[in-house]
């Protein structure tokens, strides 16, 4: 590792460094541009919210915004609390359960052999093709008769068995070579202890990877066929109601959607400064 | 005789259907089986009753004649799914996988770049996505914002049509197809990036899985980074682009500003022909299906695993 990266350093020019950086800051300011609205927009007075053309920076720097949201929130009927609870618990829980479920399936699917796996892996990826409108009757006859209807554990219920998560780790689990396995199991090590121990570490970028793409999913999650008193209601659901509220309530929305984004957004550094290379190869002489 | 003894590999294989349980049935509840209703429901007229929920008229084939010969928008919208598939899919891949090559060096704010090119993800779903709607926001600011001037409001940004105007005078005539591509891109560059964040991160996370000791075994042999990346980086996800066309492939068709997914829901959800929403639903999906196969048959032969 020492030795690869000080080869490169000799080998890299200057102007190939110019040449990446550029390119990266021209791809991230284009891509920075709608968060730098969200923010801008957040911290404008009500009088340049609706200007145009539209500005990028406010004149008039202001926290009103934020203040109007709070004051808003806190005369609800259900307090502001309660629907972030319920977005936090989604989120927590239904990322939990589908990413152990999914990787448990994957490392099955990757490293067993038994009958009917080759059906079952098929089955899984087609239905990944397969438009979400169209199963909504069917999913919610089942949910109804679980007695799941108006529970938060139907968001996470309808999360577990969902392809995409058990699709990635798959083709993760293929990578983990045999050989670490089989020594584990001659050590003495349960299915289930190498699974955890072995096989999980060594796939860490894509189990970050798929935690990064549940939370994005469950923090936006409205619940909206599923869910129905309002005290288990989602905080987006209670974030569109105010954005909802007319142009008067343009500024609040802004203030609204900032606090929302900035969740999935910091949970998205967080792991990402936590990838790091696994070294399932080393120590493997063939 | 050893009646109740399994052999080491069954056992395991026990253990295997263990393992998949729990998922499964969640697949099967909640999927697999709404799939197969869903089925039914297209040879049906669904009738929503107050009291009972819903009762099922037999139609035969008439959903699947409807939409093909009475609907005014379905053949046109699955001819234009298919052709925006065509078109947009290998840029996503290119473009994500040279992202992904880029972030993937060492600099320093690295993850902050990271974070940058994963935006468009976190603020294009959910609720940022319903705000975009609104004639004042996000994605109209955005679009016109490239090219207008916010102090004089004066078209000042490169839109593709001075670029197609500039390649077309540079380039043969017979060459206007693949230009109208490329502006083409240019055009839908927003949505691209857009559809190309998580594909970005698989691509990252797989090629953090390359052994390091392969690189520096060539470094040792005086292979220069160019060799190196289309020699060993290339080959050892290749497998992965398989993966990402998988995905880009059922994103570009599921995603919800598809004209095809904006009928389905107007038919299911706003009309409530749940039937005939499921029939349109059924041959889309028929065709994707058989688009992926051939892709992937196509693809998996060129692909490089290393064992």
């Amino acid at each position: 590792m020492r030795i690869r990266l000080r080869a490169k350093k000799v080998n890299r020019s200057v102007w190939g460094n110019i040449a990446v950086f550029t390119m990266l800051a021209l791809t991230a300011a284009f891509m920075g541009l709608p968060l730098l609205f969200v923010i801008s927009n957040a911290f404008k007075p009500l009088n340049e919210f609706y200007l145009y053309p539209p500005r990028f920076f406010p004149q008039n720097w202001t926290l009103t915004n934020f203040k109007n949201l709070f004051i808003q929130l806190s005369n609800s009927w259900v307090p502001i609390t309660r629907y972030l609870f319920n977005t936090v618990f989604i989120t927590i829980v239904g990322t939990t359960a589908h990413v152990f479920f999914a990787s448990l399936a994957a490392y099955a699917l990757a490293k067993h052999n038994f009958p009917g796996k080759k059906i079952i892996f098929t089955s899984i990826v087609m239905s990944l093709m397969f438009t979400s409108n169209t199963l909504g009757i069917a999913q919610y006859i089942i949910l109804s008769k679980l007695g799941l209807i108006d529970s938060q554990f139907s968001i996470i219920a309808l999360n577990i068995g969902a392809a995409l998560g058990l699709f990635l780790m798959k083709q993760f689990m293929e990578g983990v070579p045999d050989s670490l396995l089989e020594s584990a199991r001659m050590d003495g090590a349960s299915e289930l202890r190498v699974f955890w121990q072995i096989a999980m570490p060594s796939v860490k970028p894509a189990t970050l990877t798929l935690i990064i793409l549940q939370v994005q999913g469950l923090w936006y999650n409205t619940g909206s066929s599923f869910l129905y008193s309002e005290q288990l209601k989602t905080l987006p659901v209670a974030l569109s109601q105010i954005m909802q509220g007319g142009i008067a309530f343009g500024g609040m929305g802004a203030a609204a959607m900032l606090i929302i984004i900035s969740v999935p957004i910091l949970v998205f550094v967080i792991n990402q400064a936590n990838v790091v290379r696994t070294f399932t190869t080393s120590g493997i002489k063939e | 005789m050893r009646r109740f003894s399994l052999s080491l590999e069954q056992r395991r294989g026990i253990k295997g259907y263990a393992f998949i349980s729990p998922f499964l049935i969640g697949f099967v509840m909640f999927f697999l089986y709404p799939f197969i209703h869903s089925v039914i429901l297209s040879f049906h007229t669904v009738d929503i009753q107050r009291e009972s929920g819903y009762g099922l008229i037999w139609e035969g084939l008439e959903n699947y004649r409807y939409m093909f010969r009475v609907d005014p928008d379905y053949n046109r919208h699955l001819v234009a799914s298919i052709q925006n598939m065509f078109l947009n899919v290998p840029i996503i891949l290119i473009f994500s996988f040279f992202a992904a090559t880029l972030l993937n060096q060492k600099f320093r704010g690295r993850t902050l770049a990271r974070a940058i090119l994963f935006l468009p993800v976190i603020i294009s779903s959910g609720v940022v996505m319903r705000f975009q709607d609104d004639p004042n926001a996000l994605r109209s600011l955005l679009e016109a914002g490239l090219s207008v001037d916010p102090s004089t409001g004066a078209q000042t940004g490169l839109r593709s049509f001075e670029l197609s105007l500039l390649l077309n005078q540079m380039l043969p005539p017979e060459m206007t197809p693949y230009v109208s591509y490329i502006t083409g891109a240019v055009d839908r560059i927003y949505d691209l990036v857009n559809a190309s964040g998580v594909q970005i991160l698989v691509f990252l996370a797989a090629l953090q899985s390359i052994p390091p000791s392969m690189f520096e075994a060539s470094y040792i042999e005086g292979a220069t980074g160019w060799e190196n990346f289309w020699k060993i980086t290339f080959p050892m996800i290749s497998s992965w682009f398989l993966v990402n066309t998988v995905y880009s492939i059922v994103d570009t068709f599921t995603a919800y500003s598809n004209p095809m997914m904006i009928k389905l829901q107007r038919v299911g959800l706003e009309q409530q022909q749940y039937g005939r929403a499921s029939a349109m639903a059924w041959v889309y999906f028929a065709i994707i299906m058989l688009l992926m196969g051939i892709i992937l048959k196509l693809m998996s032969k060129r692909v490089f695993y290393y064992e």
